[in-house]
């Protein structure tokens, strides 16, 4: 049998298969942060096809650090019944569900009503698109160790299979890592201690919140390479300073790593492929009023040829190193360092390229996003015998240039018979699936 | 107070409603993508039926797919949506409010059209003015196919046990894409004279009639004057209030019960909602719109730019100033009422009960409709019934409920109107608390 379908234990966790999928959602609930039955129907889509484990959209564990409107919070208790419900459904497949603990720092695409500006490491603008941000104080930040706690413990008290502690792309915890961004000067800047310091206090409190027989994922951008975006930008912490990192993860008591990257989100390696400039500059204009760098950026988007050489740019990276796999050099990396098993996302949807990648001990698992939501049913198509689906994802990454304004979905085209049944495919997540199992 | 003429109720050939005061047609973006409803919409709604209104019209509620304004309204295209709006309406009618679902198809005016159909119709294929928001010209064929999805539409709300319905006829929506002489180009039966222009909404009030019967209350809201020139001269008037009288009678002939007299040919329009035109607002919320028109980014930089702005902002509110904002429909609404039989509503900026009393008392009209003054103070029919000419603290018609409806959540965005910014956020997200938790049918 393939070792993709061959259990894994994570701490006191054990998924049934070797494919996870990564945090992935739409904009589906409501602007308060309330989950709804879009979401249900969106999370058990995966589960019905069989991965192993679902690694929830980006859960802010603070109302000031959400990325956008729209995605479920775990900020109070009155959000866990959702969460129970939901993760009773997905368990009804014999798949585990991971919520993916988040804070946005500064990196905040549409701001939000109450909190007009992030918070973050520094004072410093986030350096793309130009989202303000405070920066945050000491007492402000234990505030913040707190709520990731609590963010946990509201999992394990919803019945959930653990946390993945969202630390790569970008967001608050990348931006205390990143030496491209912090700037302090305190216990939390400065050296690699010092910056990864926060993280490490997270991780400790979570375990103090919830013991040790609970799953605590960390989420990891290896190479941060903010270069790759702008080539005026630093580029951020090497790859020895990030497996530094893990090893110090994995005395804290994390039971896994999950190997991502680039310190910001999206980045030319995450998700790897190509800039669909003509999607963007659809929905880019929604978020022109959140940063001062946006309609510099709009008009980049917008004027060819501007367009073509940011596109040119952006795709380089993945033109030098392929696209399924881009990130098994840190990931390989990271596993040679430390004991607790390595997944590792980045284009994976080949039964034979994961099964290479797991025997040869470059990762235990791989985790999948954009290949998945292209075929929810992947895993079905590689017990059936598919080395690849008939239709893969092309990685043409026009599901993320809509997911601001548009329901998240598959919309490249080329990969339906016509336009009609693309949106009819979109849409159905707002229709229930056929009934459960049970 | 309470034997002031705005408790009085008011009588319908169909309906009877317990007071003068009718919620105008607003909401926010509360419900799911694909129109199905949510119930933050029910909360939204239920707030106003207790804060004492005699009936809710819903906010705009596509009879297609294709004739939505923006995204996330609750749609009434399909049978399997009946569930929710009859929850809605007997949540309603528990506070003695009646409901009424503004059945409505936008046309080429789609602020941000969606995923599924790139173009909306209308009766031209020239692109909508303002923004540039492009447009097919609908065949005969699709024309008959529009009037059945109101026919259909108007049914789904009698089975919803609803209290009626009206025909979101106004405003710059389709209905008024082919009323309006300075739009509708056709030279079809569909175009050309007032009786061609007439006969989209004459046809859609006859299957109406033909589908719910003769005892479903079916109102109609039309702009009384369409004002299509109030920010540039040569842009032509529109249809003009003997014009719209007209077509009033012919509306009354084909089975209308009753008239809701709005104003404008495009909306927003200076003289709908009237009042203030918010720069910083706009900015911040008209973004989210770039990519719906051709003409959009020209008018975001003009919007950021001092002082076109600033020209730009004079232009719009001396246009709406001209006849007052409280009442500023009266004088069309008293012309129209003397034409025909049937009640009469008006909308326009009513926030003060002694005002809105002698409207009704001189005969003007016969109940108002209210929007923004509601969304600043739910309870103001309470108010009134407590004894308030006023609220203490009244809309101040800033618009920027309006603006920022596109991005976030309905709500007053005056801070003036608050204690603190907080105060007002909590306000405004008041709306989901306690957590919806709720499947809505």
């Amino acid at each position: 049998m393939s070792v993709i379908f061959e259990p894994l234990q994570l701490g006191a966790l054990t998924v049934k298969n070797r494919v996870f999928r990564s945090s992935l959602g739409g904009r589906w609930d409501n602007y308060d942060g309330s989950g709804t039955d879009v979401r249900i129907n969106w999370e058990v889509k995966f589960a019905r096809g069989g991965i192993g484990a679902i690694i929830s959209s980006n859960a802010p564990v603070h109302r000031r650090g959400r990325l956008v409107p729209g995605f479920a919070l775990i900020d109070r208790d009155d959000r866990i019944p959702f969460f129970r419900e939901l993760g009773k459904r997905v368990h009804e497949y014999d798949c585990k569900y991971i919520v993916q603990l988040n804070h946005a720092g500064r990196h905040r695409d549409i701001g939000d009503l109450e909190f007009p500006k992030g918070v973050s490491s520094t004072d410093r603008r986030e350096p793309i698109h130009g989202f303000p941000c405070d920066r945050l104080s000491v007492a402000g930040i234990r505030e913040l160790v707190d709520a990731f706690a609590q963010g946990a413990r509201r999992a394990r008290e919803a019945g959930l299979d653990g946390v993945e502690i969202a630390g790569g792309n970008g967001v608050l915890v990348t931006q205390f890592l990143s030496s491209a961004v912090n700037d302090r000067r305190d216990d939390y800047g400065g050296s690699l201690e010092n910056r990864a310091r926060f993280p490490l206090e997270i991780v400790k409190a979570i375990r103090g919140e919830v013991g040790s027989d609970f799953y605590v994922g960390f989420k990891i951008s290896v190479e941060e390479r903010m270069n790759e975006v702008f080539p005026w930008l630093r580029r951020g912490n090497s790859v020895d300073e990030s497996v530094q990192i893990c090893k110090w993860l994995e005395e804290a008591g994390v039971d896994a790593l999950h190997i991502t990257a680039g310190a910001a989100f999206p980045h030319p390696r995450n998700p790897p492929g190509a800039m669909p400039v003509k999607d963007f500059v659809k929905s880019y204009d929604t978020i022109l009023s959140s940063g001062s760098h946006t309609l510099r950026n709009y008009i980049v988007f917008r004027t060819w040829p501007l367009s073509r050489l940011f596109q040119w740019q952006w795709e380089r990276p993945t033109r030098r190193r392929g696209i399924e796999g881009i990130n098994l050099p840190e990931a390989r990396a990271v596993k040679a360092a430390v004991g607790i098993p390595v997944l590792c996302g980045g284009g994976f949807q080949t039964a034979s390229v994961i099964e290479r990648v797991i025997e040869s001990g470059a990762c235990d698992a791989v985790t999948i996003a954009r290949s998945l939501l292209a075929n929810p049913d992947l895993v079905h198509l590689f017990e059936q015998g598919h080395d690849r689906p008939p239709r893969p994802c092309t990685y043409c990454n026009k599901c993320l240039a809509n997911f601001l304004e548009n329901p998240l979905g598959c919309y490249d085209e080329s990969r339906y018979d016509s336009r009609e049944e693309m949106i009819d495919e979109i849409l159905a997540v707002y229709r229930a699936g056929e009934p459960s199992p049970a | 107070m309470t034997e002031s003429s705005v408790f009085q109720p008011l009588r319908f050939r169909n309906l009877e409603v317990k007071n003068r005061v009718f919620r105008s047609s607003i909401s926010g973006r509360f419900d799911n993508y694909d129109g199905s409803g949510t119930e933050v919409r029910l909360r939204w709604d239920l707030k106003f039926a207790r804060g004492g209104v005699g009936a809710i019209i819903s906010s705009n509620t596509p009879v297609h797919p294709r004739g939505l304004i923006v995204p996330n309204y609750a749609h009434l295209d399909a049978d399997d949506k009946i569930p929710f709006w009859r929850e809605l309406g007997r949540r309603s009618r528990e506070y003695g409010c009646a409901y009424i679902a503004q059945i409505a198809y936008s046309g080429r005016q789609r602020d941000i059209p969606g995923i599924t159909y790139a173009k909306g119709l209308s009766s031209t294929d020239k692109s909508e003015p303002i923004h540039g928001l492009p447009c097919e010209r609908a065949t005969v064929a699709q024309i008959r196919e529009i009037v059945k999805c109101f026919a259909q539409a108007a049914r789904r709300a009698r089975e919803a046990e609803l209290d009626g319905i009206e025909i979101h006829g106004c405003n710059g929506y389709l209905i008024t894409q082919f009323l309006s002489p300075a739009i509708n180009d056709r030279e079809d039966e569909y175009g050309g004279s007032l009786e061609n222009r007439a006969r989209l909404p004459l046809e859609i009030v006859r299957a109406i009639r033909q589908e719910v019967g003769d005892d479903f209350h079916v109102q109609f809201k039309l702009s009384g004057v369409d004002h299509h020139d109030a920010l540039f001269p040569w842009w032509g008037k529109g249809t003009t209030i003997e014009d719209s009288i007209q077509v009033g009678r012919w509306l009354e002939e084909a089975g209308v019960d009753g008239f809701h007299i709005s104003s404008g040919s495009a909306f927003p329009h200076p003289r709908n909602p009237a009042g203030g035109f918010p720069i910083a607002d706009t900015i911040r919320a008209y973004d989210t719109m770039l990519s719906s028109g051709k003409n959009t980014f020209r008018n975001y930089l003009m919007f950021r730019t001092p002082p076109v702005n600033r020209i730009f902002k004079w232009a719009w509110e001396r246009a709406g100033k001209r006849d007052g904002i409280e009442g500023i429909n009266l004088g069309e609404a008293r012309r129209f009422k003397a034409a025909v039989s049937v009640p009469v509503l008006c909308a326009g900026g009513f926030q003060t009960h002694s005002s809105i009393a002698r409207a009704i008392d001189d005969g003007s009209v016969d109940g108002v409709s209210i929007g923004r003054p509601l969304i600043a103070n739910p309870e103001l029919v309470n108010m009134f019934a407590a004894g308030f000419d006023r609220a203490p603290r009244p809309c101040t018609y800033c618009n920027k409920c309006l603006i920022n409806f596109i991005e976030n959540p309905l709500g007053c965005y005056e801070e003036s109107r608050f204690d603190s910014r907080e105060e007002m956020v909590r306000q405004i997200l008041s709306v989901y608390e306690p957590e919806p938790q709720h499947p809505v049918p």
